[in-house]
């Protein structure tokens, strides 16, 4: 039954009034949800508005209409004191009450009664609204402390007489069901969802009761909150790393973070996420780093990329978590990079440069991979490669005569590449797969200016030789360097290759010119020749390194096409380079069934050495000596060839090439192919090329060591000695590293020569 | 006409002092944050019987509604506290200014009834009106026009016109 309501009172009435309102606060405390009629609810809000209002109250004895303001506003505050006292006395009742419970069943008794306590705050909050516009506003307005309007009030009290004494309880009843629901029990989490809202509204302001704060909230629920999470999870992992694997701990771990994330969604304040999570951080990752980077050596030895993105992910959570770890990657990929070119490195000197490369390769792509996929391409990590790679590159077992071995091994493989002799390859592999992979390597080459030589040399041979694949690979490949390192690097490649261009159109206009100058049957007689002519500066050729008298019918060929060129651009000297050229001849000579004549493939001093065979069929060495004038360390090799090929027979049998020993025309000759290519370069030529090769490598690097110094100068004008170097290595450091010993002798060499001068003080001055 | 055809507006029933009852829109009545609160808080079923105002009659309560009907699309403020110019400015708008040609008493009753009932725009205009009937004129002339007795003695409006000689208009 609901409590009945006692009349209406007196207007004037203060006892009377309060006693009737007592009657209807308490009904709408504690009966409301037997429901409200509208009666009760116009009566009790009139009953406020007219007791506000009514003009002679009983507090004032003064006649006089000064006290009519005073009046009604002593008449508010009654009125306001005594909802004090009345929620005072509710909310003791509450508390003694509560008293009874604990754990879920004081959880749900509090948000029952919370629940019931807002909702007749509300109510309250209307039908004291009059008070609220009047009375309360005014104080407010006035500046009086603790004054709230009538809902903030209900909080306010709450909060004194309820939650003050209720609060460790509560949070108690709250940590002990968050525990069960993380030993994977479940729990009704909208209760706790209610206590977080509950102690958010409680969240008052002082100064500004309209601006709610999360303090009591971050006091009361975070931070018990957090630390009995960090307790749970210090418990958990220790017990649960005593029992299992690292890989296990991990995955375990990663649910956990998981599952608290999951937990801020289902009941907690989003804003809790930040320090909720630095809590697990601690608990789960920090307090077990070392263990964990412990265990990543394991994952590294064993490739296991799922558990190594699970490490890194881990510990990319906790401050400075992966530095160690891009520390021993670091290691590691040195490691495996000098174990692999250990492997490979049995032949020594004499290692194929492809397999060398695809070693290098080989653990660079592995642990590229690694990183994308375990470390999602972090940038450190990358960089903890690259460190790796540049150093296993350049200093290895196959590198340990010098850093200058890895760019020619490489340069080599480029041209092997390259070169014709190896279609089988480019259709296999995408050439320009291939092309990447060696930037890749050259990427990390130290001595870039190794390469450069090695790789202009062969290029030059390729040219030359027109044994190059395609030109468009050789384009590319020049372009790709150039991307690399700047135009300066790639700019006498791509003349060397123009040189070759312009040659072709000058063949065509010289066989043009042929036509126009000559009769018909004199060009028909002469002999077919090519000729490829390279620019001085940008080639890495030298002179041919023996006289030689060239045989009379190159003579007359080439004097013809020198009238030519000097025709054509005057001034410029034409040197041959006898030991790049090469021709064909035909052997009508031998005995043989075969129709069709042998024809020989041979270097022009091969040909100046057999041509005068079609006087004689016996030549003795002195003979042949005499009429090329070829020195002995080119004639030896040559007519070695020739009796090993059974071009020529000699006398004695077994003879070396010296005095005495004559050579007679094999006119029994035989071979399976109609073209039979007798010039082949000999090993030691091309031992010595390699080492002239590196011997031009440390002068130019003197020279390039001494122009960055001049170019540095000359626009400092005056510098210590020891920024001079500095400053060079960092110039010169794109091509290859520079020793201070070298630089300081570079120095030395300029003070002598008089680029610069010693000042005062250990500076150096630049004389012009 | 066809009542059929009217569209289905809610409607509340007011019951006036004088024991009249008063059917109105629903959203009309609103305008008034008392009627506005009492119908948010009690359950829908009980908003059937009607709505007891027992501090207003028939007449003033009509007269009321007749000016929130006329005001129902205005927008509300919800904040208590009106911006400066309205609170400063005595300009009353057309229809407010006809509303309010009644006499007195009923110019009373209607302030007395807004500030019950809750409407502020109301009262506000209510209090304008009010004002607008003071401005200008002498404290004779106020007596007259509200018919108030001057308990003052002569010393005392001497005084009192001393004190106050600074605000004079000269």
């Amino acid at each position: 039954m609901p409590t009945q309501m006692p009349p209406m009172p007196n207007k004037d009435d203060a006892k009377l009034t309060w006693a009737y309102l007592e009657a209807g606060v308490d009904k709408i405390m504690n009966e409301l949800q037997d429901g409200m009629d509208m009666k009760t609810y116009m009566g009790l809000y009139t009953a406020i508005h007219n007791f506000c209002t009514a003009q002679k109250a009983v507090s004032t004895g003064g006649g006089f209409n000064s006290h009519n303001r005073g009046g009604a506003h002593l008449l508010g505050e009654d009125l306001y004191k005594h909802l004090i006292a009345y929620l005072g006395n509710h909310l003791q009742t509450v508390h003694q009450a509560s008293k009874l419970h604990s754990d879920e069943a004081l959880l749900r008794f509090y948000i029952k009664e919370w629940k019931r306590y807002t909702t007749a705050a509300t109510y309250n909050n209307h039908l004291f609204r009059y008070l609220n516009r009047h009375w309360v506003k005014r104080e407010m307005d006035e500046g009086k402390k603790n004054i709230y309007d009538i809902y903030t009030l209900h909080l306010v009290r709450w909060k004194e007489d309820m939650f003050t004494s209720t609060h460790l309880s509560v949070m108690d009843a709250v940590l002990k069901m968050v525990e069960k629901q993380r030993n994977g029990e479940t729990i009704e989490q909208a209760q706790i969802k209610a206590v977080v809202e509950s102690f958010v509204s409680l969240g008052l302001d002082e100064s500004d009761s309209t601006k709610p704060t999360l303090d009591v909230y971050k006091e009361f629920f975070e931070a018990p909150f957090l630390k009995a999470t960090g307790e749970y999870y210090s418990r958990e992992s220790k017990q649960f790393l005593a029992e299992n694997s690292v890989v296990e701990y991990m995955k375990k771990a990663e649910t956990r973070l998981e599952e608290e994330k999951e937990r801020v969604d289902l009941f907690l304040l989003a804003e809790i996420l930040a320090p909720l999570n630095r809590t697990c951080e601690q608990s789960l990752i920090q307090d077990h780093s070392l263990i964990l980077r412990e265990e990543f050596q394991n994952l590294l030895d064993r490739d296991r990329q799922e558990d190594l993105g699970r490490m890194y992910k881990l510990l990319s959570r906790i401050p400075d978590g992966l530095d160690p770890l891009r520390a021993r990657f670091e290691v590691h990929v040195r490691k495996c990079g000098l174990a692999a070119v250990e492997k490979v490195a049995a032949d020594g000197e004499n290692i194929e440069p492809k397999v060398y490369v695809e070693a290098l390769l080989g653990v660079h792509t592995q642990y590229q991979d690694l990183v994308n996929a375990a470390f999602g391409g972090e940038s450190e990590f990358v960089r903890s490669l690259d460190n790796a790679c540049r150093d296993f590159v350049n200093r290895n077992k196959i590198c340990k005569t010098g850093s200058s071995r890895s760019p020619e091994l490489l340069a080599k493989y480029t041209d092997t590449l390259l070169k014709k002799s190896n279609a089988k390859m480019s259709e296999e592999d995408d050439m320009e797969k291939c092309q990447t992979e060696i930037m890749t390597v050259f990427k990390y080459i130290e001595d870039k200016d190794v390469f450069q030589k090695f790789y202009s040399r062969m290029l030059a041979k390729r040219l030359v030789h027109t044994s190059s694949a395609s030109d468009d690979a050789e384009t590319s490949m020049i372009s790709k360097l150039k991307e690399a390192c700047g135009f300066e690097y790639t700019n006498k490649l791509q003349r060397m290759f123009q040189d070759i261009q312009t040659s072709k159109d000058l063949n065509s206009a010289y066989k043009d010119w042929c036509a126009d100058t000559y009769a018909a049957e004199e060009n028909k007689n002469a002999v077919d020749a090519t000729y490829s002519i390279l620019g001085t500066g940008f080639w890495p050729l030298t002179p041919p390194s023996t006289p030689f008298i060239p045989p009379q019918a190159i003579v007359k060929t080439y004097e013809r096409f020198a009238v030519f060129y000097n025709h054509k651009h005057s001034g410029r000297k034409l040197s041959w380079l006898w030991q790049l050229c090469k021709g064909e001849i035909r052997a009508n000579y031998t005995k043989s069934a075969q129709r069709i004549p042998y024809t020989f493939q041979v270097s022009t001093y091969q040909m100046a050495l057999l041509l005068p065979f079609n006087d004689a069929d016996t030549l003795t060495y002195e003979q042949l000596e005499e009429t090329t004038k070829l020195q002995k360390d080119t004639l030896d090799p040559c007519m070695n060839l020739f009796v090993k090929a059974k071009v020529l027979t000699c006398s004695p049998e077994g003879g070396k090439p010296e005095a005495g020993t004559s050579y007679t025309l094999n006119t029994n000759f035989k071979n399976k192919k109609v073209k039979v290519n007798l010039a082949i370069t000999i090993k030691s030529e091309q031992k010595q090329e390699v080492e002239e090769t590196h011997k031009t490598i440390e002068e130019d690097r003197k020279l390039l060591i001494q122009s960055a110094i001049v170019r540095i100068m000359k626009s400092r004008k005056k510098m210590k000695h020891t920024l001079l170097v500095t400053e060079t290595i960092q110039q010169i450091k794109s091509r290859f590293s520079p020793k201070v010993s070298d630089i300081k002798k570079c120095i030395d060499i300029l003070l002598e020569k008089e680029y610069l001068e010693r000042l005062e003080g250990d500076e150096l001055g630049y004389l012009a | 006409m066809a009542s059929a055809s009217a569209p289905a507006v809610p409607q509340i029933t007011l019951t006036s002092s004088d024991g009249i009852d008063i059917s109105v829109d629903r959203s009309v009545a609103q305008r008034s944050v008392l009627i506005k609160n009492l119908l948010e808080d009690l359950p829908t079923e009980s908003t059937n019987e009607p709505i007891p105002i027992p501090n207003v009659n028939e007449a003033v309560l009509k007269k009321v509604m007749e000016w929130c009907e006329h005001h129902k699309n205005d927008p509300t403020t919800t904040n208590d506290d009106d911006s400066d110019s309205r609170k400063k400015s005595t300009d009353i708008e057309e229809w407010d200014q006809r509303y309010m040609s009644v006499d007195q008493e009923m110019l009373f009753e209607i302030i007395l009834a807004a500030n019950y009932l809750d409407i502020k725009a109301l009262l506000d205009v209510g209090c304008k009106t009010v004002a607008n009937m003071i401005k200008g004129k002498s404290p004779e002339e106020i007596r007259k026009t509200f018919n108030i007795q001057n308990d003052f003695t002569p010393e005392e409006e001497d005084q009192i016109r001393r004190e106050n000689e600074w605000a004079e208009d000269r």
